[in-house]
């Protein structure tokens, strides 16, 4: 049977070559993930290895709790005194001192480089003289910076900010900004910087003062001499360190604990991508279920003819299986290829991007090999499962008769199945949305597979009717009109199958548009109802990280006469009740006259530095009421007690807790504001108090000053930068959908050839056949698209009434955007029918019309 | 979608005139030691109103003559004008159309277009030409076929002697310079067969319809007012007013 399946597959090379594409790109997808990721998980742990080679122990404060991966460490800073009590410690060799805060380049430009609110963190640490051997950094260029006025910056920001050694350069600071003087540049091992982080170094005193506090340091590093194990310098160090609060790790935690960092910090990349993958891989199951039955329709006298010469059942099942294996096995083969080719072109990338990535060869490892092998060749089988049963039934008889290959669907049992399997799935769905259940995504998951697979499958009977609609403008076109139309519709099953991939694709469009549409439009409603504020200073941060404006700022826009008030807001990791989250803190006597935060019990403005402000939401939920203890554990001081002080309505603008500022500058590890509010005096014009304000943000380059609306618009912007990106990924799943269509074009033309070689003969021009094809292409891509459009509606309509209490109150279907979709899809269906158009129009009339 | 050829409309068959020549026909396939003439120098004319049968055994070149005549197919050297148009000098696109407007086809194997029924089969030519037929000529053409009471039917639910009526239509629906038929009765049964000659016997008499019809059965070919006998890419004999015996005897002496 092997000869079988070999010949099979050569004699339709083209039709496979199609199929094999689409898992091709599903698997390259996935590999190049896996390989990228690999990769850039295999330098960094080489980095942190080396960059900690010398290091035996580290003294720091320790933490209540480890906030997670994406934020700043948070911990207390320890007394400058111990450092002469850790040289005294017998063994060690080298005591390198760890101060590490906020400090932010301005480029030649004046611009700030790098942007903490959106990218990687700006970082400034203390450089210490004499070990050398300890520093993560080395010097590309100049020397370590000595005393007050000089800095060294890392390689990467030096680039980025067109900056020299000799130049002069405003750091941004929790002090004033501050000029300095560059006295040398630094790679991070192999890297110019630690994954595109900037760095400033400062020398020891410098750094205490501007970054941390006078007399104080984040951590001691120590070298031991050789022959002192690492458990054996934390031992002694631990002897004569008696201070509460302080720990004493081994130089291998630290590594482990920076690896982890990246591991932590890279997963959420690798699922995202990961998540994409498998939205391709399902199309692309689509697409070769629907080949597979198109080809086992055709070839059926074939399939006949085997057995009546004495095939089993069995043989012929496997010869259209085996057909699937070998094409799963070439497209996985070609796909671990082109993922890898693809890792190295999202490493460029994101270099070109402005992550620095250090040089390095790229990681396939055992397992990317196998889980590309083993997902492309089941995916390939388990779509091709269906047409091999079916090809199995052939009855050895209809070798001797004409086959009739326009089988009608059944209707009442499709129907049934295709509604039951989609009831299930949105059953799934909305447990998963609606309900707390552990392994949510489990559910959402197989929910929307469901879903699908449900509405595939009752596809053939939906696809006659609802071609009649859709085409109707087709017939306005004349008789290629309705010729193009009665394509489509004469084998439904056919048409409904191309189109459910195209389906799958346009509703995951639809859903995130109406997610990232009506998030928009729930924000746009709470800045108009909620903030009193006039202008808002951002770029400061994103919450929970370590970068910020120095306070100064929000004191001096105070300080404006055109400025009735100003407050800066704050961010920490806090645990309250075992969940950590991240909380903002603001000054109490400002907040009513910034935002409205519809205050339901207590009052704001006296809540003292113990108080703590929660949202109806929490109030119900966890019974609490004014006056109740509720204990807030920081990761710097630990557990600390609180009283609840007011109740709150609006929680969309101010989460579910709120901190005074006192609370904040007690516990918080961060005392930068991520933003600074403002509100104009009385009788003051917007135009005259924006110059007033912008004269006291030139001294802060990173700073932009927005108006309300200006403001909605940045929020709208960072939304869509991610529907962007998302958009662009699902991109692939609609490129596999149209191979798809291309693919059952092609197909279907290649078994009517006789029907338009009469066509051509009684008188229908190359472009008219042209023309009909196109009409059919496009038929089938509006059907998935209408399709696609009504599911992702839906699908999006259940997960914005989901997150009703995460902040988004209002539906919004964005129509312009749907209708854009349905007009790409056409254009779409256009470009999918140019090859098979091409060549149907080619066809040499008479040799069409004698085939039998 | 309304292209025409140079001479719009439905042209009156002019007395007497010739409706399709070929002068010197050559075609040749492949070349070098596979090199076959199919045509090897034909030279015919087809009159208005006269219904004309080519005969010849297989490889004879009778269905090449035919694809040519009917600008299906080029000739290698030679000319064919069908309404003294030289087809020729014709680029796809016109020969298309004018394969649409001046020329019907009835082939052996029906090749109705499965998906419309059996009126848009018949009005298919008009529909690509973006016209409606003329209705008078259309229910004539239907009652004279006989197939009035199955329009709405598919291909698939008419036999292969109403589907071959409907084809017939189709080729006459434009009032073509010329009707071809490559064995039209070849997948019928007898008395279908005998329905569709008289049926085309009628349009050529009624309507003054030019027919030219390849078949090797020689019943069939006695409806024609002419058979042409065709063997090795040459006409060897034209046979006026034949009788299926005359017929016969023509094909047993050449054979001889």
């Amino acid at each position: 049977m092997w000869r079988v399946t070999l010949t099979g597959l050569l004699a339709h090379k083209v039709r496979y070559a199609l199929t094999a594409l689409a898992v091709l790109l599903g698997v390259a997808f996935m590999a190049g993930t896996f390989v990228f990721t690999d990769t850039i998980k295999h330098t960094f742990d080489g980095l942190f290895s080396d960059v900690y080679s010398n290091t035996s122990a580290v003294v720091r404060a320790k933490q209540a709790y480890t906030p997670g991966a994406n934020f700043a460490s948070q911990r207390r800073l320890i007394d400058a005194d111990l450092i002469p009590t850790v040289r005294q410690v017998p063994g060690v060799t080298t005591v390198s001192v760890g101060v590490e805060g906020y400090a932010q380049l301005v480029g030649r430009d004046g611009r700030a480089i790098g942007n903490p609110a959106a990218g990687a963190p700006t970082l400034g640490e203390a450089w210490t003289s004499g070990a050398e051997r300890m520093e993560p950094y080395r010097f590309a260029e100049g020397r370590p910076p000595h005393g007050s006025d000089e800095v060294a910056i890392d390689k990467n920001s030096a680039n980025l900010g067109h900056l020299a050694v000799g130049d002069r350069v405003v750091v941004l600071t929790k002090q004033q900004p501050r000029e300095y003087t560059i006295s040398g540049i630094v790679r991070w091992g192999s890297a110019d910087s630690p994954l595109g982080a900037s760095i400033t170094l400062f020398d020891l005193s410098t750094a205490q003062q501007v970054l941390g506090e006078p007399g104080h340091v984040d951590e001691i590093d120590v070298a031991a001499a050789p022959g002192v194990s690492q458990e054996e310098m934390v031992r002694r160090l631990q002897a004569v360190l008696h201070r509460p609060g302080l720990e004493v790790i081994t130089g291998a935690k630290v590594t482990e604990e920076g690896q982890n960092g990246i591991h932590q910090a890279l997963a959420f990349f690798d699922t995202f991508l990961l998540v994409f993958a498998g939205i391709a891989l399902f199309v692309g199951t689509f697409l070769i279920f629907n080949t597979f039955s198109i080809v086992v329709a055709q070839r059926m006298r074939e399939l006949a003819l085997l057995r009546a010469v004495g095939a089993s059942r069995v043989q012929v099942v496997g010869s259209v299986l085996g057909e699937a294996l070998l094409i799963g096995l070439v497209a996985s083969a070609a796909g671990l290829g082109a993922g890898v080719a693809l890792a190295l072109g999202l490493k460029a990338l994101l270099t070109a991007l402005g992550f620095a990535l250090p040089s390095s060869g790229l990681l396939v490892t055992t397992r990317t090999v196998v889980a590309s092998m083993v997902v492309g060749v089941t995916i390939s089988l388990a779509a091709a499962l269906v047409p091999a049963w079916k090809a199995g039934r052939v009855p050895p008889v209809a070798a001797l008769r004409e086959v009739e290959v326009d089988e009608e669907p059944h209707v009442v049992r499709r129907a049934v199945s295709g509604f039951a399997l989609f009831a299930v799935g949105a059953g799934l769905l909305l447990a998963g949305l609606l309900a707390h259940l552990p392994h949510r995504t489990a559910y959402l998951g197989g929910g929307a597979v469901l879903v699908f697979v449900g509405i595939a499958v009752a596809g053939p009977v939906l696809a006659r009717p609802l071609c009649r609609v859709i085409g109707a403008p087709l017939r306005w076109r004349g008789g290629t009109g309705r010729l193009a139309q009665s394509n489509a519709m004469r084998n439904p099953k056919r048409t409904s199958s191309a189109a459910a991939a195209l389906m799958v694709g346009v509703a995951l469009v639809a859903l995130i548009s109406v997610m990232a549409s009506s998030t928009k439009t729930s924000i746009g409603s709470v800045v108009d109802s909620a903030m009193r504020a006039d202008f808002v200073v951002g770029g400061g941060g994103t919450p929970g990280g370590e970068s910020g404006f120095s306070p100064t700022l929000a004191r001096q826009l105070g300080a404006l006469p055109d400025v009735a008030s100003a407050t800066g807001v704050r961010s920490g990791s806090v645990n309250i009740g075992g969940t950590t989250m991240v909380v903002l803190a603001v000054d109490p006597r400002h907040l009513d006259d910034l935002f409205d935060i519809d205050p339901r019990e207590g009052d704001l403005a006296t809540m003292g530095p113990t108080g703590i402000a929660i949202s109806q939401e929490v109030a119900d939920s966890d019974h609490l009421r004014v006056g109740d203890r509720l204990p807030v554990t920081f990761p710097t001081t630990g557990r600390q007690p609180f009283v609840v002080r007011a109740v709150y309505g609006a929680r969309q603008l101010a989460g579910d807790y709120v901190l005074p500022m006192a609370a904040a500058r007690r516990h918080f590890s961060s005392q930068l504001d991520i933003q600074v509010y403002a509100r104009l005096a009385p009788g003051v014009s917007a135009d005259a108090a924006r110059e007033a304000i912008e004269g006291v943000l030139a001294a802060y380059p990173n700073a932009t000053l927005m108006d309300r609306t200006q403001y909605k618009h940045e929020q709208e912007a960072q939304i869509d930068q991610l529907l962007g990106l998302m958009y662009g990924l699902l991109g692939l799943a609609l490129v596999i959908a149209l191979i798809g269509i291309a693919n059952t074009l092609a197909l279907s033309i290649y078994e009517r050839t006789r029907e338009l070689g009469l066509l051509r003969a009684v008188g229908m021009t190359r472009r008219q056949l042209r023309s009909v094809i196109r009409g059919e292409s496009v038929l089938i891509a509006l059907l998935g698209t209408v399709e696609g459009l009504v599911v992702g509606v839906l699908l999006g309509w259940a997960v914005v009434a989901s997150l009703r209490s995460q902040g988004v109150t209002e539906l919004s279907v964005p129509l312009t955007l749907l209708l854009v979709v349905a007009l790409l899809a056409t254009l779409a269906g256009v470009l999918a029918a140019a090859g098979p158009a091409h060549r149907a129009a080619r066809l040499d009339v008479l040799r069409a019309i004698s085939r039998h | 979608m309304t292209e025409t050829v140079a001479s719009p409309g439905v042209r009156e068959p002019e007395a007497g005139g010739t409706a399709a020549r070929i002068l010197d026909g050559v075609k040749v396939y492949g070349s070098g030691a596979t090199l076959v003439r199919a045509l090897d120098g034909v030279t015919a004319e087809f009159a208005n109103g006269e219904f004309s049968a080519v005969m010849g055994p297989s490889g004879s070149g009778k269905s090449t003559l035919l694809h040519c005549l009917a600008g299906l197919e080029r000739l290698t050297s030679g000319q064919v004008l069908i309404d003294g148009v030289d087809l020729g000098q014709l680029k796809d696109k016109a020969m298309t159309l004018l394969r649409r407007e001046r020329v019907g086809f009835v082939f052996q194997s029906y090749n109705l277009v499965p998906t419309l029924d059996a009126r848009e089969n018949i009005v298919l030519p008009l529909t690509l030409a973006g016209r409606k037929p003329d209705r008078d000529w259309f229910d004539s053409l239907v009652s004279t076929l006989g197939i009035g009471d199955r329009l709405r039917h598919r291909p698939s639910e008419l036999s292969g002697g109403q589907q071959q009526r409907v084809a017939m239509g189709r080729a006459l629906v434009t009032r073509p310079a010329l009707v071809f038929a490559d064995e039209p009765t070849g997948n019928l049964d007898s008395r279908s067969a005998t329905d569709l000659l008289e049926q085309m016997r009628a349009t050529v008499d009624t309507w003054g319809q030019t027919v030219v019809m390849v078949t090797h059965d020689a019943r069939g070919a006695s409806y024609a007012d002419r058979v042409l006998f065709l063997a090795d890419g040459h006409i060897v004999r034209e046979l006026p007013a034949p009788s299926s015996d005359t017929i016969l005897e023509t094909v047993r002496e050449l054979g001889d």
